[in-house]
C-alpha cells in the first residue's frame, strides 16, 4: 500500500464536496460585489520574476516566499500578495489611461510561512479590487464600501472595518528625523501595542518632547471616531492634520450611506507593507484571530513600475473568511438541485437519454448504475453529498414515462408519487 | 455576551495575576484549588474563562485567538515572536536574560569567534549574537539544566534567564553579558482588541490603575 502517497505537503490541502460548493458560493457572492461596482476581471500569472514582490514593492519577507529558476537562471516566485502583479499590469497595458481603471481578481497566493506555523495555510485564495488612477476622497469611499458590502454579502452579521492612515505616523517621523532601523523599530513597536518599549526607545533617541509625546499616544490611538478629535489636538504637524482630515471627510461620506456603524480607526495601525501611502483598513470578525480583509491607498507603487498612478485596493483571503464564518454557525447557503437516477443496467439506454432530456432543461442530473448491496439510504447520502436534491430508483420506471414512481429527498425523509412525464414538465422545480 | 478568555502561564506568575485580578474584583476560586482537575474555569457573572498552558504555548493561543488574552513572560513573547498585542507591563517576575559561562569564556566574546552557545530559547540566542553582537555561533537547543552545557563541556556559554545568579555561583558560573531586561506581559489578539474594545479596554485600565496605586504605596 502506498499510504505515504496520499499527503498534501504542509500548509496546503485539498477542498472538496460541500466545503468547496460553499466556497465556490462565497467566491461568488465576493465577486458578485466587484462585479456590481463595475470592475472588470483581470488574470495574471501565478509566478513571476522575484523583482516584482521585492523589498519596497514587496509585502512578504524574501525567505518566505517560494522561489525556484527558469532556464535562464532568472529567479521566480510563486507570487505572494496579488497587488504588485497588479500594479506591473497597470503601468503595462494602461500606461496611457487618464480616466480611472477598476480592476478585480480571484486568485491564489502562496506564501511559505515559518515552521512556527504548521497547518497554517501557505496556498490562500484571495479576491480583491483595485482602483487605479483616482486619489480622490470619493476613490477610498468606493473602495471601502466594498469592502463593507463583501462583509456584508458574505453572511457576516458581526464586524468591523478599520481604519488608518499611515501618513499620520510618516508625518511624526519625518518631524522628528527618525528613520532607518529606529523607523522600523519603531513601527514594530507602535503595531505590537507596545506602550513602554515605545517609551524606552524614544527616551535612547533623545528626540522632541512634544513629538514624542504624539509617538507615545499611537498604541493608544484607537476606537471611535472621537479618536480623531483626540490626534488632531495632539500635534500642529501639517500633514497629520490632513491626514485626521482625510480621515474625517471618509467618515462623512460613510455616515452619509448609514455604514459608520461599521467603522472604526486606528492611528496606531501600521503595516509591514511597505508600499502604503494613505489611508490603511482592516476589516475584523470573530473567530479568526488575524483580519479577513487587507487594503489600503498605495500612490507610489506604480511609478516603481515606471507610470505614476494614484490607487487603492482591497483583498478578501477567502479561506479565512470561510473558517470565521464556520466558527460562528453561519452557514453559506449552496444551491441544492438535480436529480440523482439509480438505475439497473437494463434501463441504461433509456435512463441516459432521459437524463440528457433533463439538462437540456436546466436541470443537474447525475447518473448512476444500480449496485447489490445499497438501499435507498445510502443513494440519498450520495446525492445529498454531490448536491442533489431529490432522488429516483429508475427500476421503478416503465419506458413510456407515465407509470408514477417514488421521488425522494436527498437530505429529509420526504418523498412524493410522480410520473416521469411530470418532472419532464418541471413539477419538481 | 460572548466569553472572554484568558490564557495565564503556568506557574508563579499565573498565581501573581490572579492575585492581580482578584484585586480588581475578578475572582477565580475554583483556580486556586491545586487538586482540581479541571482546565478551563469560569466567572459567570462577568463572562470571563480562565486556562493555564504551557508559558511557550500562552503566545500561540493569543495569536490564533483562541484565547483573547493572556499574561505571560517577555522571554516566552521574543522566543515565539508571535503577531500579537503587547499592551502592558505588569512589572512583576522581574528578571534578566543574560549570556552566562566561566569567568574565561568571556574572551571568546569578543573577537567574533566561532562559538557554540548552549540554550532553552534559541531564538533569543541567535538573534543576540547574529544581529547585535554580529558573531556567528553553534546554538544548541536544551530543553533544562541548561547550566551544565559549560560545564561538561557541551557549549562554551549559555543564554538563560537569571534571577538571583544563586545556581550559576554554585556551579562556577557568572553572567557575562546582560542580553535584555525581562518581566511580565499582557498580551492581547488583534481581532479581539478591536471587537471587544470596551470590555478588555477596562480590563487593561483597571489592571494598569491597580498596579499603579500599589507601587505608589510601596515607594511613599
Amino acid at each position: 500500500m502506498k499510504k505515504d502517497l496520499l499527503h498534501t505537503p504542509e500548509g496546503v490541502r485539498d477542498i472538496y464536496n460541500g466545503e468547496c460548493a460553499s466556497k465556490l458560493v462565497l467566491q461568488n457572492r465576493l465577486h458578485d460585489v466587484c462585479t456590481l461596482y463595475g470592475y472588470n476581471d483581470i488574470q495574471t500569472p501565478s509566478f513571476e520574476f522575484f523583482d516584482v514582490f521585492n523589498k519596497e514593492r514587496g509585502t512578504v519577507p524574501s525567505n518566505e516566499m517560494f522561489k525556484f529558476f527558469d532556464r535562464y537562471g532568472n529567479t521566480l516566485v510563486l507570487r505572494p500578495d496579488m497587488t504588485p502583479a497588479i500594479a506591473r499590469t497597470a503601468a503595462k497595458y494602461f500606461e496611457d489611461n487618464t480616466l480611472p481603471i477598476k480592476l478585480c481578481y480571484v486568485g491564489n497566493t502562496f506564501v511559505n510561512v515559518s515552521k512556527y506555523y504548521q497547518g497554517k495555510l501557505k496556498e490562500n485564495t484571495n479576491i480583491g479590487a483595485e482602483l487605479i488612477g483616482d486619489d480622490s476622497i470619493e476613490a477610498d469611499f468606493e473602495i471601502i464600501s466594498m469592502v463593507i458590502d463583501c462583509m456584508k454579502n458574505s453572511g457576516l452579521k458581526e464586524f468591523q472595518v478599520e481604519i488608518g492612515n499611515v501618513m499620520f505616523f510618516k508625518g511624526l517621523l519625518k518631524e522628528a528625523g527618525i528613520s532607518g532601523d529606529e523607523e522600523e523599530m519603531l513601527l514594530g513597536l507602535i503595531q505590537e501595542k507596545n506602550y513602554f518599549g515605545v517609551e524606552e526607545l524614544l527616551d535612547s533617541l533623545k528626540i522632541d518632547a512634544h513629538i514624542s509625546k504624539v509617538l507615545l499616544e499611537l498604541p493608544q490611538l484607537f476606537g471611535s471616531v472621537e479618536v480623531l478629535e483626540k490626534a488632531k489636538s495632539l500635534t500642529q504637524n501639517e500633514e497629520c492634520l490632513a491626514a485626521i482630515e482625510r480621515l474625517e471627510d471618509l467618515y462623512d461620506l460613510l455616515k452619509a450611506t448609514g455604514s459608520d456603524k461599521y467603522i472604526s480607526f486606528d492611528l496606531g495601525a501600521l503595516s509591514n507593507h511597505a508600499y502604503y501611502t494613505g489611508i490603511i483598513f482592516h476589516a475584523y470578525t470573530f473567530g479568526t484571530g488575524e483580519p479577513v480583509i487587507n487594503g489600503g491607498r498605495y500612490d507610489k507603487l506604480i511609478g516603481q513600475f515606471g507610470c505614476e498612478k494614484a490607487s487603492i485596493g482591497f483583498s478578501i483571503t477567502v479561506d479565512s473568511l470561510m473558517a470565521a464564518l464556520s466558527r460562528q454557525n453561519i452557514k453559506i447557503p449552496v444551491d441544492i438541485q438535480g436529480l440523482l437516477l439509480v438505475y439497473p443496467s437494463t434501463h441504461a439506454r433509456y435512463t441516459l437519454s432521459y437524463a440528457n432530456q433533463l439538462r437540456r432543461l436546466d436541470m443537474p442530473v447525475a447518473a448512476i448504475k444500480e449496485a447489490a448491496d445499497k438501499d435507498i439510504a445510502q443513494y440519498r447520502k450520495y446525492a445529498a453529498d454531490s448536491q442533489l436534491e431529490y432522488v429516483v430508483l429508475m427500476n421503478e420506471a416503465t419506458v413510456d414515462n407515465q407509470n408514477e414512481v417514488k421521488v425522494y429527498a436527498s437530505a429529509t425523509d420526504y418523498t412524493e408519487e410522480m410520473t416521469l412525464a411530470d418532472i419532464l414538465g418541471g413539477k419538481l422545480s | 455576551m460572548r466569553y472572554i478568555t484568558i490564557a495565564l502561564a503556568k506557574g508563579r506568575l499565573a498565581k501573581q495575576a490572579l492575585e492581580i485580578f482578584e484585586n480588581i474584583g475578578i475572582r477565580c476560586d475554583e483556580m486556586k484549588d491545586e487538586k482540581t482537575r479541571k482546565l478551563i474555569f469560569t466567572n459567570e457573572e462577568l463572562k470571563l474563562r480562565f486556562f493555564l498552558a504551557k508559558p511557550s504555548d500562552v503566545p500561540t493561543y493569543v495569536e490564533y485567538g483562541a484565547a483573547d488574552l493572556g499574561i505571560v513572560g517577555k522571554d516566552t513573547i521574543l522566543e515565539e515572536n508571535r503577531k500579537l498585542y503587547e499592551v502592558y507591563d505588569l512589572n512583576v517576575g522581574k528578571c534578566n536574560m543574560c549570556v552566562c559561562g566561566p569567568a574565561s569564556a568571556k574572551e571568546k566574546l569578543q573577537h567574533h569567534e566561532l562559538i557554540r552557545v548552549a540554550s532553552k530559547y534559541p531564538n533569543i540566542a541567535k538573534d543576540y549574537f547574529y544581529n547585535k553582537k554580529h558573531q556567528t555561533v553553534e546554538i544548541i537547543k536544551l530543553n533544562g539544566s541548561v547550566e551544565l552545557a559549560p560545564i561538561v563541556g557541551l557549549a562554551e556559554v549559555i543564554v538563560d534567564i537569571v534571577e538571583t545568579g544563586a545556581t550559576l555561583r554554585e556551579n562556577g558560573l557568572e553572567v557575562l553579558e546582560v542580553v535584555c531586561p525581562l518581566s511580565a506581559r499582557m498580551v492581547v489578539n488583534q481581532v479581539s482588541m478591536k471587537m471587544e474594545n470596551e470590555r478588555i479596554g477596562k480590563l487593561i485600565s483597571d489592571v494598569k490603575n491597580y498596579l499603579e496605586q500599589k507601587n505608589d504605596k510601596t515607594e511613599a
